[in-house]
């Protein structure tokens, strides 16, 4: 913590000034030591001068035709230390590279970077502003206790001794599973593994984190269809397609980045259609713009398929040789899906559907987009599998161009998705089964029944949990209805917003209930905010404890990050922690030595010294991600390798993403020839293997060993006498296996005489065991390296996900619908009585909502989403004041005529009601952005409940700078059928003018 | 000498603010004062375009003709830049600025405003370039530093052009005979009258 | 390199508008957009055709002839605000990408704030600065000419002391008078310094006294609004016409008689009563009117950038006209008529001084029409003869 330490600051001050030590340097010194315990850094800066003379002494572009040479006797050129670290952007999946300037330890420039093939320099507002970071004036800055309703500094130490105690008491009264954890999208890759192994050794499968409400269903929808939940291509990868399909995404504002890629190849030719119930700053760019009515993906896609199947347009090679499934598609779509059902549904003339098709089947290949438009619904698992499904039709999938570019959230969502705290899987997508337990187990070098009893019991071990959409009902839920033995009683926040969370007027109740909250997070505001808050007394527990833990930011430790294209790249530590925030695996380490398994969580790494406390290496943790995570390919990626790209970036290729020849780190004298940016998983084997990383998925174009491949043999040899492995002909190149094949194992590598070819040691590890478990990677190395075959076997895509509600998408009508004929023809699923864990209703509530009209008082719909310069719950983006200016209101977008209808004008003050009963206050915008039937609010604010101000509920000086209305404080109840999304994209509201 | 400009195409402009950030952040600007601002045209409905706009350092600058105490100058590379010693805070630099681009730090009462402030194109001020002085009232100096403003080198879709007005232009010229279209270079004929790139300055005052 | 340096290529040169689009009617000076290349948009022949084609929207334009922006470019040029996420409060016309063009009287139909620039530049800073120049040599040729007016006996006579001003109506006269100069004298250095100041003190001088005389003109403004209104409210009872201003008038107050003598007048003569409507009321409230727009003073009032142009405008005019005629009062009450600033001064004049210069009002107070003291305060006595230039 630079700013306590009073000599070194000090010192740079009078060597900035250089060696004429005035009185006045003097007095400079003697006010900065009084006033380093409370001076904020911003000010600091300012008045010592430090880093100005930096770009001149650290600069090193020369992009102006002539640089002027800088004046060699500038008075003040900084003479500290200067260093270029050079991180990746914390906000998006785009991960746009960021060199900061550091002087003196504090972080004083940020500087482009020209060299990333991902972002060539280009930032939007949030990367542009991230070097606020290294100020964090609006940060938690210790850590904090709520006492009588007001936050008080504690220390560290009584904070976790008093946590690990709550946590222990409520163990042992409750079990584990009475607590639930909140990890994070925003931990780096080590940290967000760390998370689950935490959770893990502590006993439990109630944790999550924010893809639960973010791609989940696509997730799952996606790897059910072919194999992977990730984004088949690139960004880059975009310059490749002739056309483009935007359904559902905004990029313009949401991956603003992405466009510079899009922008580009529009100039090049490429056509763009959007299709959004907005007319957003991405439709804005597009050739065609398709407005729909929300939550008619299903419809608008196969109406869109509709047309390629009427005229031909689909590529029947690849169907038959590729896809199973799809003859039963194409029969559901002919007959269901006529231009006049869709527009009925969706409000589409059957023409510019007519056109999109042929856009699509005419500029081959081409690409389909998608992001929150189509995963936050009931249904959004079926949603994201039309999208699949008009992609395989036109033989999309596995080739540059093409693909479905599924254009992830948080800058690690996609690593913490990969090998992160999700309540149903361990890391690398390991189902919690027993086998998958024994592999860790193996791994973390602990003893399997140790963990077994760490559990409630041995069932709960492979129980999913609870999520994190539903963890208030887990408070909540009368607890016979609930599938485990507790209700929640205590909840950890580590890295998540509460703003973020439908039902937030309900959260308010659960929360009030807790026994213990614990917020871990560089801005806890929100969270504690709400906790602060007075609530209803009959739901106050007095029991209750709060404390806000200070977290350390991504540019305050080192670790890996996963982009949405799967690269994967090394954020270096740019600066030490600021005030007492402490890193967040420190934190996980120090908490886990209070209860009692520190040992077991860091057997494998070693320590390393920060602020004099200890913290596990992330590169070990990173060393021992690549030793366990088979699956997806997280094995290639060790450290040495990552960083040798991260300073090699410029060698790589902005289209192809891979390497432009042979050039060495010259620090390890790694070579990157071959290589594709940031090694995108799968990279298979160990990292002597030299796997390059696969740019784009199931691409049987390109050999296994270049990042070729094939459909995931998932899901069996065939379903009801159809074959799912894949036809003769369609393989990897160079393949030795020119059929379909299932997953090999040592069975299968025996059989084909391939075992042989392992060595002893390999051959120890890997007998009894299939390519997803063998701990020597020997299997893998042995069908790729020699043979040309894709570790997971070759198979087909599914068309058809026959083990989902509904195996070809269903179109079903919002759980909050304001057309009530279309609920009568397309009514939602059953209601689901144990469904992870909790209850789940669809068909009452809508039939309830139905009964009760609510659609009449509720008449228009309300969907919510992102403004460039605020990020998630917007805690963060919020406390930044370059980005607050910009955006200094909450609102919410009304078409002129119901704004008319409404006697609203535009920037009046307006109540925004729902059906839950919650009401907010926000300033009305009038556009024809939305149609007549469709409001739509930016979800990043709070701060404001209902109308009033929660300023006095915050920790003193963690008040970010804009406060505004949560619209999840009024949104409606609505879960998808397999994954738990909350249904945020659609539900219903009314207008009215403030009076 | 490179007559230094901006150009920006409303073609590829998505209204990020990416610029408008990375000027606040590199030059530490003070909330309520925006060097750049991003404008949007159509809002909302089919044609919508986006413009990101600063001072466009003018050929015959009308800021410099009725600044009441000579505070303008404008270097070799045809930047336009002020000296805050000097400025009164009078505001008729911004009166006179078709584009908006003056700012100012107060909205004090009586008037008053404080100094003038407006993008540099990154070209600091009078005082020593890199020198702290010139850090603290005009931000940093990047041209000296030999690189370019940091509004255009971040910005997220490179619709933002800065640079040697030759050199942007050419790179414009590039995308337009590409896609064939879009050649409107918005506020040039504004900014540098119906004169070309690399012209000395007008004399009309 | 040198052909490229001075202007764009070939590709690059003459600066054309759109030519496929011309705005109907007249097309405003200055082209704010501009095509810097021969790509034209791409028209489609037919789609010009269409009867409805130049009053189409930027969209419907799109639609038809993708990349052609013309109508935006158009509606821009037009002053047309776009959406700028800064709040209202803090940038009212953050929106607008380019000032609306406009034809101030004296410029050419241009964006506003160079029309503004033409108006100031081209007619306020030269004629105005020509006019209160032309002010000071008529003052100095009628001093050198006629000399002060009045009789030095009529101001020390020693008869009678008639209170001419109480201490009330002095003490706010001058207020009023020092807030006038300080705020005449910062406005011409404001307006004017850069052209004689400027080279003779150099940049960084000139800078910091013009900071200062600026903010000392902001604060005197309101000042001088204030102690305005009392001076046009105490002394506004004696400036209604009256019998023998019109004689007055006639003889131009007797200056150019042989004799010398002045017509006679009630308390306040024709003369002044001219300046005090014109220059006090009329251009003081307009004055004081604008300069408080120009102040932001006046309140739920937007500050644009053509109201300040238009208050500006209003303002200079008016205040040059003030500083001229208010000149002349000066003038005459200082060093022009004998007796005159003394009254101010003190108070009160001589009898003598009385009937010289304001036999009616001389003859009301004989009569007893109006008391010789009018404040309860004694006023200080006419001690030391006074000798007045
Ligand atoms: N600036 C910024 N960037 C971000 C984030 C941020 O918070 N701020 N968050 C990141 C994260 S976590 C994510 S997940 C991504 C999200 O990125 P996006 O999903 O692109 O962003 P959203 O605004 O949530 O939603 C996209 C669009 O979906 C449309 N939509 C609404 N209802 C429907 C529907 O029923 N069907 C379809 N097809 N579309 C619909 C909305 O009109 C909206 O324009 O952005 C990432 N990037
Ligand atoms: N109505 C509506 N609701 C939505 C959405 C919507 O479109 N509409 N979108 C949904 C989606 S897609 C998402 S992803 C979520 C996003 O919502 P959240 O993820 O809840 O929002 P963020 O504010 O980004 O939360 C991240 C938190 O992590 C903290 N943080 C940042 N870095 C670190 C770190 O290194 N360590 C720790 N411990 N903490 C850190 C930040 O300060 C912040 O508080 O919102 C969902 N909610
Ligand atoms: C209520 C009284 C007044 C107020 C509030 C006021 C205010 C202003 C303001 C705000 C300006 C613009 C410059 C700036 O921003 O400071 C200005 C300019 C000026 N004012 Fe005044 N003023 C007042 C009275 C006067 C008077 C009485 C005079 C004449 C003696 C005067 C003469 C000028 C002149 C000459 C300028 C400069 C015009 C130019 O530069 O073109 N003002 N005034
Ligand atoms: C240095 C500046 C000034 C001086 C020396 C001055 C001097 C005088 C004197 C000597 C008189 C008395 C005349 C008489 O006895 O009839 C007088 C009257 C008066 N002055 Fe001034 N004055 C000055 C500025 C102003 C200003 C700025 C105003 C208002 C804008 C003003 C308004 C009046 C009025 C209203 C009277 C009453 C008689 C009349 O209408 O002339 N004076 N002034
Ligand atoms: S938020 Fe996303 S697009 Fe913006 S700079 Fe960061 S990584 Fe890049
Ligand atoms: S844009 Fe405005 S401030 Fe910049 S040079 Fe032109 S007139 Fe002056
Ligand atoms: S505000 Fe400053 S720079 Fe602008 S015209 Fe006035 S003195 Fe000149
Ligand atoms: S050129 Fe520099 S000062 Fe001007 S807007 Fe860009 S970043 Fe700001
Ligand atoms: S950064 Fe570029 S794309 Fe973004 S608003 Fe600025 S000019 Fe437009
Ligand atoms: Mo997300």
């Amino acid at each position: 913590m630079l700013l306590t330490k009073k000599s070194g600051a000090a010192h740079g001050v009078a060597r900035v000034n250089g060696e004429s030590r005035s009185p006045f340097i003097h007095s400079l010194q003697r006010g900065l030591s009084h006033a380093l315990p409370t001076m904020d850094r911003r000010a600091f800066l300012r008045r010592s001068g430090l880093g100005v003379g930096v770009g001149i002494a650290a600069g090193s572009l020369t992009l102006v035709k002539k640089a002027k040479a800088a004046s060699a006797n500038g008075p003040a050129v900084g003479t500290g230390k200067i260093e270029v670290k050079r991180t990746v952007c914390t906000h998006c999946s785009v991960g746009c590279a960021i060199d900061a300037v550091v002087e003196n330890g504090v972080w004083v420039r940020q500087e482009p970077v020209f060299d990333s093939p991902i972002n060539l320099g280009a930032h939007c507002a949030k990367g542009a502003a991230i070097r606020e970071h290294g100020h964090g004036e609006f940060r938690l800055r210790y850590p904090m206790k709520l006492v009588d309703g007001k936050y008080q500094r504690i220390s560290w130490d009584q904070a976790l001794n008093e946590i690990a105690g709550r946590i222990q008491e409520i163990r042992k009264a409750s079990g584990p599973d009475a607590i639930y954890w909140i990890g994070s999208s925003k931990h780096s890759n080590e940290q967000s593994y760390l998370m689950r192994k935490f959770v893990s050794l502590f006993g439990s499968n109630n944790c999550d984190h924010q893809a639960r409400i973010c791609h989940s269903t696509t997730v799952s929808g996606v790897a059910n269809t072919w194999g992977y939940g990730a984004m088949t291509n690139s960004y880059n990868d975009m310059q490749n397609s002739k056309a483009a399909l935007y359904i559902g995404s905004n990029a313009a504002e949401a991956h603003p980045v992405s466009m510079l890629h899009m922008l580009h190849a529009k100039e090049n030719g490429t056509k763009m259609i959007v299709c959004d119930p907005r007319f957003t700053r991405t439709a804005a760019k597009a050739d065609q713009y398709i407005r729909f009515r929300s939550g008619t993906d299903i419809p608008v896609l196969f109406g869109i398929l509709y047309h390629v199947f009427k005229n031909g347009w689909e590529d029947k090679k690849y169907i038959n040789d590729r896809v199973y499934g799809m003859d039963k598609v194409r029969e559901d779509v002919l007959a269901k899906w006529t231009p006049d059902k869709v527009f009925e549904a969706s409000g589409v003339p059957e023409e510019a559907l007519y056109k999109a098709a042929e856009t699509m089947a005419k500029n081959r290949p081409s690409t389909i987009v998608w992001c929150m438009g189509q995963t936050q619904h009931s249904i959004g698992n079926a949603m994201v599998r039309a999208s699949c499904i008009l992609q395989l039709a036109l033989g999309n999938v596995g080739v540059s161009g093409g693909g479905a570019n599924i254009f992830r959230g948080h800058d690690n969502v996609q690593g913490a998705t990969d090998i992160g705290p999700n309540p149903d899987s361990l890391p690398g997508y390991y189902g919690i089964t027993e086998g998958s337990w024994r592999h860790y187990a193996t791994v973390w070098g602990v003893d399997y029944d140790w963990i077994k009893g760490r559990f409630a019991s041995p069932a709960m071990m492979s129980k999913p949990g609870i999520t994190v959409s539903r963890w208030i009902d887990g408070v909540l839920e009368k607890n016979e209805v609930i599938d485990q033995d507790p209700n929640l009683r205590a909840v950890v926040y580590w890295g998540h917003a509460p703003n973020s969370q439908s039902r937030g007027a309900e959260m308010k109740r659960a929360m009030d209930k807790l026994d213990l909250l614990v917020v871990v997070d560089p801005y806890p505001s929100a969270t504690a905010a709400m906790a602060a808050m007075p609530g209803k007394p009959e739901d106050q527990n007095p029991n209750r404890a709060v404390y806000l833990l200070p977290a350390a930011t991504q540019f305050e430790t080192s670790g890996s990050v996963t982009a949405s294209n799967r690269s994967i790249q090394w954020r270096e530590k740019v600066i030490e922690p600021l005030w007492e925030s402490r890193s967040d695996h420190m934190i996980m380490y120090q908490l886990a030595e209070k209860l009692g398994f520190g040992k077991e969580l860091v057997k494998n790494y070693k320590m390393q010294k920060v602020k004099g406390m200890d913290e596990p290496v992330p590169e070990d943790i990173l060393r021992e991600v690549n030793k366990s995570n088979w699956t997806i390919g997280y094995t290639g990626q060790s450290p040495e390798r990552l960083k040798a790209h991260m300073k090699l970036m410029a060698h790589f290729d902005v289209k192809s993403l891979r390497a432009k020849g042979s050039v060495k780190d010259p620090e390890t004298g790694y070579d990157i020839q071959g290589d594709f940016f940031g090694l995108p998983w799968p990279c298979w084997g160990t990292p002597e293997l030299k796997h390059p990383g696969t740019h784009v998925l199931y691409n049987p174009s390109l050999p296994v060993m270049e990042g070729g491949g094939c459909f995931r043999a998932n899901f069996g040899v065939e379903k009801d006498g159809v074959n799912l492995l894949a036809e003769d002909g369609s393989h990897p190149q160079g393949s030795e296996i020119t059929t379909g094949y299932p997953e090999i194992d040592h069975v299968f590598v025996k059989k084909l005489g391939w075992w042989g070819e392992l060595t002893p040691a390999e051959q120890a590890l890997a007998e009894g065991k299939n390519w997803k478990t063998d701990l020597s990677g020997g299997l893998i190395r042995v069908a790729m390296k020699n043979h040309g075959v894709y570790p997971f076997g070759n198979a087909k895509a599914r068309a058809i996900v026959w083990n989902f509600p509904d195996g070809i998408p269903q179109h079903r009508e919002p759980i909050y619908s304001t057309r009530p004929d279309l609920v009568a023809k397309y009514p939602t699923h059953d209601d689901k009585k144990a469904f992870w864990r909790l209850p789940t209703l669809y068909k009452t509530l809508q039939q309830k909502n139905l009964q009760d009209k609510v659609h009449e008082k509720f008449p228009l719909i309300l969907s919510s989403g992102r403004l460039t310069e605020y990020e998630g719950g917007g805690d963060e983006t919020r406390s930044n004041p370059w980005l607050a200016e910009l955006q200094q209101e909450a609102f919410v977008e009304i078409n002129p005529k119901a704004a008319a209808e409404r006697n609203i004008r535009n920037g009046d003050r307006v109540w925004l009601k729902t059906p839950t009963g919650a009401q907010l206050n926000v300033q009305a915008l009038v556009t024809e952005r939305v149609g007549p039937d469709t409001c739509w609010m930016p979800f990043h604010f709070a701060g404001r409940w209902m109308g009033t101000d929660m300023l006095p509920y915050y920790p003193s000086g963690a008040a970010p700078v804009v406060r505004g209305e949560a619209v999840n404080t009024a949104t409606t109840y609505g879960y998808d059928s397999v994954t738990m999304m909350q249904e945020t994209k659609t539900t219903i509201c009314n207008v009215e003018k403030v009076a | 000498m490179a007559r230094m400009k901006f150009i920006c195409d409303s073609e590829r402009c998505i209204e990020c603010n990416g610029c408008v950030t990375a000027c606040k952040n590199e030059h530490e600007v003070p909330w309520g004062v925006n060097r750049r601002r991003v404008v949007t045209l159509n809002d909302g409905v089919p044609g919508e375009r986006s413009v990101s706009v600063a001072c466009m350092h003018c050929s015959d600058a009308p800021c410099m003709a009725v600044c009441p105490v000579n505070c303008f100058y404008r270097t070799e590379e045809g930047v336009v830049l002020h000296d805050k010693d000097t400025c009164i805070g009078c505001g008729y630099c911004s009166y006179a600025c078709p584009f908006g681009a003056p700012q100012f730090p107060a909205a004090g009462t009586f008037g008053v405003r404080g100094k003038m402030d407006k993008c540099t194109f990154c070209a600091g001020g009078p005082e020593d370039h890199g020198s702290q002085a010139e850090f603290e009232k005009y931000g940093r100096n990047r041209l000296a530093e030999g690189k370019l403003p940091a509004c255009a080198e971040m910005c997220s879709t490179k619709a933002l052009l800065a640079g040697d007005g030759d050199v942007v232009a050419d790179i414009f010229r590039n995308r337009v005979l590409k896609r064939g279209k879009g050649a409107e270079v918005w506020g040039w004929g504004t900014a540098y009258g119906s004169r070309q790139a690399g012209q000395p300055q007008g004399q009309k005052s | 390199q040198a052909p490229a340096q001075q202007g764009q290529s070939a590709a690059t040169q003459p600066a054309k508008p759109v030519v496929d689009d011309p705005a109907p009617g007249q097309q405003p000076g200055g082209i704010q957009g501009q095509n810097i290349f021969d790509v034209k948009p791409e028209v489609k022949r037919d789609a010009s055709n269409d009867p409805g084609y130049m009053d189409q929207t930027n969209g419907q334009r799109n639609a038809v002839q993708p990349g052609n922006n013309a109508p935006m470019w158009r509606d821009v040029q037009r002053g047309m605000a776009g959406y700028s996420s800064l709040p209202r409060s803090q940038a009212p016309e953050a929106g607008v990408l380019i000032q609306a063009p406009v034809q101030y009287p004296g410029s050419r139909m241009t964006t506003a704030g160079e029309a503004w620039r033409q108006v100031r530049n081209n007619w306020l800073i030269p004629y105005g600065g020509a006019l209160i120049l032309i002010s000071i040599v008529a003052l100095l040729i009628f001093w050198f000419a006629r000399g002060p007016i009045g009789h030095n006996e009529a101001v020390g006579g020693g008869g009678r002391r008639i209170e001419r001003f109480t201490p009330f109506e002095r003490a706010a006269h001058w207020t009023n008078a020092i807030a006038f100069v300080v705020l005449g004298i910062s406005g011409i250095v404001m307006a004017f310094g850069k052209f004689f100041l400027l080279p003779i003190i150099g940049g960084t001088l000139f800078g910091y006294f013009t900071y200062l005389l600026k903010n000392l003109h902001n604060f005197f403004g309101p000042l001088f609004a204030v102690s305005l209104l009392i001076v046009i409210i105490t002394f506004i009872k004696d400036e209604f016409p009256r019998k023998g201003d019109m004689g007055w008038l006639a003889k131009a107050g007797g200056v150019f008689s042989k004799s010398g003598e002045e017509p006679p007048t009630h308390r306040f003569n024709a003369g002044e009563k001219v300046v005090f409507w014109i220059a006090v009321v009329l251009l003081g409230i307009v004055t004081v009117g604008s300069g408080l727009v120009l102040d932001k003073l006046i309140p739920s009032m937007d500050y644009l950038r053509s109201t300040m142009q238009q208050a500006h405008m209003v303002h200079a005019v008016a205040a040059i006209l003030m500083i001229c005629l208010i000149g002349f009062h000066i003038y005459l009450g200082t060093v022009g008529v004998r007796g005159a600033y003394r009254a101010m001064r003190e108070g009160y004049v001589d009898e003598a001084w009385a009937r010289e210069h304001h036999a009616y009002w001389h003859e009301d107070i004989q009569a007893g029409k109006i008391p010789a003291q009018r404040s309860t305060q004694q006023g200080a006595p006419l001690t030391e003869p006074v000798r007045t230039a």
